[in-house]
Formats: structure tokens, sequence, C-alpha cells
């Protein structure tokens, strides 16, 4: 496969279902990533992004059970592939090597 | 277990959300908006539950089809999705299969593609324009308007300096006038030249150094300071070829000598189009109240972060504290921020923005018109190939697949011809812009510059796009629509499609539209290329002409008030010493002054007394008292004006006609005496003019005449200089080695010596100045040309198709008849019964349109010869229509029984 980057809100996705593990699905993607950093996320992009993210193999999805208060539906729960977890990791280490050795001076602003 | 039905979300928003949501995740979205809406419901109530859901639902309807879209575009993009470029080369070769409807198509897509672009090319670069500074667009003019007068207060002096001292919303704030001056060359030679007389803020505003030397600054602006200029980059270059030691050298403009302290770089001519910059200088005593003083344009810069209407606030707050306690016309005016460009735009080369709109419209509406004469066209082939069509729908191609390859195949055509009509906009809009240059006397404004711009090409491939949805989807909505299972049927037999009624009414409508609108397009057309094809000359070339001005240049000029009488009267006795020192120049032969050429002229409509009643037109023309003289003019009764007749008031004054006048206007008969009045628009009527003289018809040296200029009723004024305006000073020369080009150095050199203040321009020879005032049409001749043979080779094309279309619905019925041993002849006759029955009734509702239309007109559109076409309009469009239907009837003919039956 070729080398695929992942931008900023893919990562979060990615990063979210790995800190979910088997709980891992949209309502709670959206929950993780709204706790952990404070931010308000449209639902809908989730919704798009991880259709965007199980179509590059990042991530694979299953059906649970159907669920009455959900209508009888079943829930979509997602897992990282391995694919995913390198480019997180990927994405991690090309911003490490930008941070490294920047002189926290040079972020200061007038 | 299963939720109580209150539970359920609101099955409306549900539904909608089911219905357009992708399928992949539709299931999904909707558990888990349920799941949450169960939750919402139990904490916080239904009321505030159901409103989340359907917020939560319109957005991820939006959220979706943007995601949709981007997918469609990219997989577009990345050649993946349905149209391939099978589609393109199949929509390519149907082209090449068909050549005469790809051709005549594809032209008329392409003139109202091309008429589309220019105007919207035109519409943006000219009125919308970019301004081409650092930061153009954040420069902007500061502006009173008169709501009661609908128009700009250009008395802004008093304002101008408050606005200066006091806004804090816009920066850099300065102001100009145009004023004009001779340029006085070495040998004495005056040639006027505009020049801008601007504050030294002018050139912090527009962000642009000097290339040489400095840029006016505010000390220049004091009174006493010495005279300076800074020039332009062109200047420098044609008068001083480039010389690098410009700077201190000395320039005499007018009365006053000036050194060029600066010059500026290449395609500089802020404010508008100007060369010359030279301080305005403002007299603090002058500046007495709001509303006095001189014209004036005020500009400036926004300053970071302010809007235009935060400064427009700020501007509207001390513009209102200096009317207080004034005048309160003064108090109704409106301060306004505006782009910088629009308040030069208003009324000056465009129209208002209602008459843009509505060109904007009509041109638009010219492609739509166009693009359904050519969907019906395609049409007609797209529904015999209705077959194919089932076919491949029964081979598993949905309906959008197929719809998007017809779109594809119209797109091949209609985007091909969209860049032959980028090509023909790109070539007319360098026309436009030269002959722009003619039009505003080369001054254009530093902004305008017309061009195919990304805007422009993106505006064209949305119109090819809009061409191929009118040219393709259309017809293969239809197509592939509810009767396609019928066609299903009829696999062997060709189009099935019933649409004899449809039919009947298109070719009906087609025949009708055209026999309306050919006439006057023939008509119009025809009259420029004649114009244009007859190069007319003005054969005396003993005479030359050149306009003139008095400009007052009292110092500081910003005192000096427009409308100056006593100004007025220098301005006078500078004319008349110029014609008296012209009258002992030896190649002199006679000079005069007036409004106009001897061909030009105002109309207006004239009554006159006594047995005539009915107004008629004339064009009439402010002469003084040599004019007949000089062009040799014979009385033909009664007298020429006189020096006595020159006290007397401008209405009391008597006046000349011409001969024709006398028999188009008077109806004949003994003229000398009788008298005329202009029509009164109000209550009042006008003063009665007595006439004293009538002169031939002339110029009789002008050869090829126009149409305008043979009509020759004219009424000629008796004006002296002074009481003109703006006026035409003609000269006619002995001859004897003097040509008019070699005598106008010397014209210049007189005038100078007269005043420097009195400027000559558009010098020219008469024979110069009559083939330019006839030669305007020709390129509007072509474009009426071109739209016209546009509209022919359509009709003529629509009508083809129609009718073959037709001819091939009863393609079986003509086999069997054939089969059956019909003689040719009568099948023949039978069919074209039917055509002609659908032409004639066509062209008998376009005949009573036309008629209409004409009578409406009040005449104005055919101008009664143009009737005459009519009639040769519908004979031609017979034997189109005619001939139209004989080749599809002869292919039906050829239509051997066996396959024409072989469907049964």
């Amino acid at each position: 496969m070729t080398h695929q980057g992942i931008g900023e809100f893919e990562q979060m996705v990615l990063l979210a279902v790995a800190h979910l593990r088997d709980e891992a699905y949209a309502i709670t993607v959206v929950d993780e990533i709204a706790r952990r950093t404070g931010r308000s996320v449209g639902r809908a992009a989730v919704y798009i992004t991880l259709r965007r993210l199980e179509e590059k193999g990042f991530l694979s999805s299953w059906l649970g059970e159907p669920i009455p208060e959900r209508g009888g539906k079943a829930r979509r729960y997602v897992k990282l592939e391995a694919a995913g977890a390198r480019a997180l990791r990927d994405a991690r280490s090309a911003a490490e090597r930008m941070w490294r050795g920047l002189d926290p001076a040079s972020l200061r602003t007038r | 277990m299963s939720a109580a039905p209150t539970r359920t979300p609101p099955r409306v928003a549900r539904a909608l959300l089911r219905s357009l949501l992708p399928g992949d995740v539709r299931d999904d979205v909707d558990g888990d908006l349920h799941e949450l809406y169960a939750k919402r419901r139990a904490e916080r109530g239904a009321a505030v539950a159901v409103a989340w859901y359907w917020l939560v639902i319109l957005s991820f309807i939006m959220r979706f089809t943007f995601d949709r879209l981007a997918r469609a575009l990219r997989s577009l993009a990345a050649g993946e999705a349905a149209p391939s470029v099978l589609d393109i080369k199949l929509g390519a070769r149907i082209l090449a299969k068909s050549p005469g409807l790809s051709l005549v198509g594809g032209l008329g897509i392409a003139v109202a593609v091309a008429l589309a672009a220019a105007g919207y090319a035109v519409v943006n670069s000219y009125f919308y324009p970019d301004v081409p500074l650092n930061q153009g667009d954040r420069l902007v003019a500061l502006t009173k308007f008169d709501n009661q007068a609908r128009r700009e207060e250009e008395r802004l002096l008093y304002d101008f300096l408050a606005w200066r001292r006091e806004l804090r919303t816009i920066t850099d704030v300065g102001a100009f006038r145009t004023i004009r001056r001779n340029l006085v060359s070495e040998s004495g030679q005056g040639e006027p030249i505009a020049l801008a007389e601007m504050t030294a803020s002018g050139f912090q505003a527009a962000r642009v150094p000097p290339l040489r030397g400095r840029a006016l600054i505010d000390a220049d602006e004091r009174p006493g300071a010495p005279a300076v200029v800074v020039i332009g980059y062109d200047v420098w270059q044609s008068r001083f070829a480039r010389d690098p030691s410009i700077i201190g050298r000395d320039l005499r403009i007018g009365r006053e000598t000036h050194t060029i302290v600066g010059v500026m770089p290449e395609g500089f001519a802020f404010p508008i189009s100007h060369q010359y910059w030279v301080p305005l200088r403002i007299d603090p005593r002058a500046v007495v109240a709001p509303g006095t003083g001189p014209s004036l344009n005020v500009f400036g810069r926004l300053a970071a972060g302010v809007t235009r209407e935060s400064a427009e606030a700020e501007l509207r707050v001390v513009t209102r504290r200096l009317t207080i306690g004034g005048a309160p016309e003064l108090a109704a005016l409106q301060a306004r921020v505006l782009p910088y460009t629009e308040v030069f735009m208003h009324g000056e080369v465009g129209g208002s923005n209602e008459t843009m709109a509505t060109l904007r419209f009509l041109v638009a509406l010219f492609l739509v018109v166009v693009a359904m004469n050519v969907a019906v066209l395609v049409y007609a082939r797209t529904v015999m190939r209705t077959g194919e069509i089932a076919v491949r729908t029964a081979l598993g191609a949905t309906r959008t697949r197929i719809v998007a390859q017809l779109f594809v195949e119209a797109f091949v055509l209609s985007g091909l011809s969209a860049l032959v009509g980028l090509g023909v906009v790109a070539v007319g809009l360098r026309m436009f812009d030269a002959a722009l240059v003619g039009i505003l006397d080369g001054e254009v404004p530093f902004w305008m510059h017309a061009g195919v711009s990304f805007g422009t090409v993106i505006y064209t491939l949305a119109l090819a796009v809009l061409a191929a949805l009118i040219v393709g989807v259309i017809p293969a909505l239809r197509a592939t629509g509810a009767k396609l299972r019928g066609a299903m049927g009829s696999l062997g037999s060709g189009a099935k499609a019933q649409l004899g009624a449809t039919w009947t009414v298109l070719i009906v409508a087609q025949v009708a539209i055209t026999v309306a609108v050919l006439p006057p397009a023939l008509l119009k057309g025809w009259e420029m290329v004649q114009e244009a094809s007859r190069p007319a000359s003005f054969t005396a070339g003993e005479y030359l002409a050149t306009r003139f001005v008095v400009e007052s240049g009292a110092e500081p000029a910003a005192i000096a008030s427009e409308n100056d009488a006593a100004a007025a009267d220098t301005a006078r006795a500078i004319m008349h010493r110029l014609i008296a020192r012209l009258a002992v120049e030896p190649g002199v032969a006679a000079a005069s002054i007036t409004t106009g050429a001897p061909w030009e002229g105002i109309g207006a409509t004239l009554e006159a007394d006594g047995r005539v009643t009915e107004a008629k037109r004339a064009v009439i023309l402010n002469v003084d008292t040599s004019f007949f003289r000089l062009f040799g003019a014979r009385m033909l009764a009664g007298r020429a004006f006189t020096a006595s007749d020159v006290p007397l008031r401008y209405v009391d004054r008597p006046v000349i006609v011409s001969r024709s006048f006398v028999t188009e206007v008077l109806g004949g008969g003994q003229a000398v005496g009788r008298r005329v009045r202009y029509q009164s628009l109000g209550k009042d009527p006008r003063p009665w003019l007595t006439i004293v003289g009538i002169v031939e018809d002339f110029p009789t040296a002008i050869r090829n005449a126009s149409e305008s200029t043979k009509r020759g009723a004219r009424m000629y004024q008796l004006a002296m200089p002074g009481e003109l305006r703006d006026a035409l000073l003609t000269i006619r020369l002995r001859g004897g080695g003097q040509t008019p080009e070699t005598f106008m150095p010397a014209l210049r050199r007189i005038a100078t010596s007269v005043d420097p203040m009195l400027q000559l321009s558009h010098m020219s020879t008469y024979d110069a100045m009559y083939r330019d005032y006839t030669k305007g049409g020709t390129q509007l001749a072509l474009v009426a040309a071109l739209v016209t043979a546009v509209v022919i080779l359509l009709s003529g094309a629509g009508i083809h198709a129609l009718m073959s279309f037709a001819v091939n619905q009863r393609r079986r019925e003509i086999g069997i008849r054939a089969a059956l041993g019909a003689p040719a002849s009568r099948i023949l006759k039978s069919v074209l019964t039917r055509a002609t029955r659908q032409l004639a009734l066509g062209l008998g509702i376009g005949l009573v349109v036309t008629v209409a239309i004409n009578r409406v007109s009040g005449g104005a559109m055919m101008s009664g010869t143009g009737l005459l076409l009519v009639p040769v309009t519908v004979a031609l469009m017979l034997v189109v229509g005619l001939l139209a239907a004989t080749g599809p009837v002869r292919r039906g003919l050829r239509v051997q029984p066996t396959e024409a039956l072989r469907a049964e």
C-alpha cells in the first residue's frame, strides 16, 4: 500500500477509536474527542471521516446486536487496523521531528 | 420489547434523513441519532429533544450533500466514475457522424457563448474592476450624494478639509481634480494635456513610489511654494526620450513654468488616467462653507481592519457635524464611502445597474434560446436512439449512467464551441480595448483592461455546462423516461415516441419566430454592411478643423469658480483675438466657429407656423456669420447671417434653413419670412424663430454620404464665439503649397501666441474627420451579420431536424405504402402537404407578429422599406422548410418495404 498521510481531524478520530477499544462507535468517538480536547465536534463530520478512514483501510467495522432503544438498529463498532496504527505513529514521529531542538523562545510572539 | 411510539424521533425528519443520506451510512446514522434522541428526551424533555433532532438532521443532510458533491468531483477528476474517456470518444464520433448538425449547433453555441462571455468580461473588468494597486480594494471614494437631485455633490472642498483632519477609519485622505492646460513646447506650440491637481497624499494612498526623483510632498501644497510637476513614465519616454537628467528640467504648462521633480513608474496613472501631477493648492481663506468651491474627487484608504460600512458610519458623523446650523439642503446630502472606481463609472461609460442587469439577462436569455434550439436538434436524434438506450438499460446501465453519457456527448460539442467562443471573445475584447481608447480620447482609466480573466474562463465553462445540460440532459431525461419500457417492445422499428402534436407546435413556433425576427435583423444588418462597405470621404481637402477650449487659470486654482462671469468674458475675448489673428494670416482663406461639422448637429422636433401642423424632426447646427461663406454654400433665397443679427438675443435671432427643410418640414412653398419653433415639452410654447434665408443642401463635397448625412432637413442658428461652450474651429486654406497637415503646427503656435490658456485638441483634416464619423458601424455590422447568419442557420437546421424526425416517425407507413405500390410522387406529396401546412401556419403567425411589432414600434423597426423583406423571408423559410423535408422523405422512400415491415 502506498503511504497515505492523515489530517488533524482524522488523527483525532483514530486516536479516539484507539482509546475506546471495544466501545468505539460514532457516538462514543464524538464524546471522546469532545471530552479530551474540550472542543465541540460536528457529528456528521465524524461519520464522514469514519467512512473515509474505513475506505482507506485504517479502520474496520462490524455490527453489534440490534438494540430496542435505537429503534431496533444495531451499533456499528469500529476498530483500529494495522495501517491506521502505522499512520498514527508516522504522524507522531513526523511532528516530533519537527519539534526536536526548537528553542521555546522562537514561539514567543510580541 | 419495543420502544413506546412517543419515544421515537419526529417521523418526518427521520424520513427526510433516510431519503437523503447515502445507503451505506443510513442505518448507522438513523440508529445512533435514535439512541441520542431517546437519551436527550429522558434528560431534557420532549420539546428540547425534538428541536435538537431537527437541527441535527438538517446539519447531516447538508454535510452529506457536500460530501457527495465532493466525492463526485473527486471521482470525476480521477476518471473512475460514470463518464469515461470512452464517452468522450463516443461524443466526438457522434459529432463527426453528423457533421451538419455538429457544425450548426456548434456555431450557434459558440456565438451565444461568445456574446455571453464578452458581456461578462466587459461588465466585470469595466464596471466591477479590481484596482491594480497594492491592496487596491482598500481604496475608497468619499462622496456626498444628493438624493433629491440623484447626483453626487462635487463641491467637497470644505468637507474634504474636515475629513482629512478628523477621520480615523480612513487614512491617506486626499483629493484631486482634472484640469486641462496647454503644454507649451520650446518652439511655442501649445498642446492640451490633462493634469491631476492632487494632494500629496494621493501618492501615499496609491502606495507607488516614484521611479526617479520624488513624488509630491505636503510642502508643495502651500501657497507660494515653487511650481513643481511629477510626470508619468510614458511622457518621460515619448517626450523626453528617457532623459536620465530629467529631474530639475522645466516644463511650461499654461502660463506657468513648472520644475519636474519626479517620474512615476510605467503603468502608473492614478487617480484615473493621468500622466502629469501638480499639487492641489488650497487657499484656506477661500474655504468658507460646505457646498462651495470647485469640484473635487475625494479618496482615501480604509484603515487596517475597518470595513466600508464602519468607515461610512464615521464619515456620516463627521459630515453631520459640519452642516449643523447650515442650509437644510446641505444636511439632506448623504455622505458615502464607495469602492474607489465606482464614483467614476456612474453615467460615464456604463449605464445604471438596472440597465446592466437587463443586458446580462438578455445575453443569458439568448444563450438559453440558442441552446434550446440545439437541444431540439439533438433531441430529435436522441429520440431516434431510444432503441440503443433501451438495450443499454437492459444490459444493466443505470439511468444516471446513460444521462451522464449523453451529457458528456453534449459537453464535447458545447465545450468545443465554448472554446471557439472564448477565442472570439479574446480577440473581441482586444478590439474593444482599442476602441475604448478612441471613445475615451485616450484617457482610459488605469483599472480598465479587458482580457480573458480566470473568472471569464470559469464563466465560459459554466455556460458550456449549462448548454450541455440543456442540449444533452433534457433530451436524455425525456428519452430515458417512462416511455422507455414501451420502446423495448419495438426495438427494430426505430423511434416510437408519440410526439406528433409537440412537433407540430415546435415547427410552427420555430417558423413563426424566424419570420418575426429575421426581417428586422436582416434590414439592420444590411444597412450596417452597406454603410461600412462604402468608404466615405470629404473631397475638399483644404479644410481643417480643431476643437478648442479656453480654461480659466487663476491661481491658486482651487478658488476659481467654474461659472465665473469674468472668466467667461476673458474666454470670449481670447476667441475673438484668435479669429482676428487668423484673419490676417496669409494662408487662411476663411475661418468659422460652430458647434460641429456641417454633417453633425443635434436632432430636434420643430413646429411650423401656418398650414403645416404636424411636428417634424430636423437637425440643428449653431454657426457664426462666416459659416456659409466658408463652405461656399449658395443661398437659394433670402439672405445669409449678418453682423446686424449678432446684437439680438439668441432666441430672437433669425434662422436659415436648408432646401430639404423647406420640403420636409414646411411642406414646400415660399419659406422666407415663415416662422418655426421648437416643440415644447412643458406647458409654455417656445418662442417663434423667423426664417430669413434658404441655403442649398450641403456640404456637396461628401462622396458616398451616409443615410443620416443625406437626410438634409437642417436648420442653422446664429451663435457667436464665446456663446458656445465646446466649439469647433474650421479653417479653409488658400492652397498654394499650404496643406492642412503643414498648417497644423503653425496653427498651434498662433493659438499659443494669442494666449497660452487657449487649448486646441482633435486637430484633423475634414476628410479624416468625416471618415471617423462614418466608420463606427463596421464592427457592429459584423456582429449583426454574424447573429443574423446564426438565426438563419439555426432555424433552417431546426426545421430540417424536426422534419427528419417527423418523416422518420412515418418511415414504416411510407415503406408499407411503397410496398403496396403507391407511386413515390404521391407519397412525397402526402408528406410534404403536412410539412407545408405546418410551415404555412408558422409563416402566418410570424407575419401577424411582425406587423404587430412594427405597428407598436411606430414603423421605426423597419422604416417602411423593410416591410418588403417580409415576403422575402417568407419565401426563404418556405424553401428552407421544403428542402429540409425533401431529404428525409427521399431517405424514407429508399427504405425497403421488407425492412419497414420486419417488425410486424
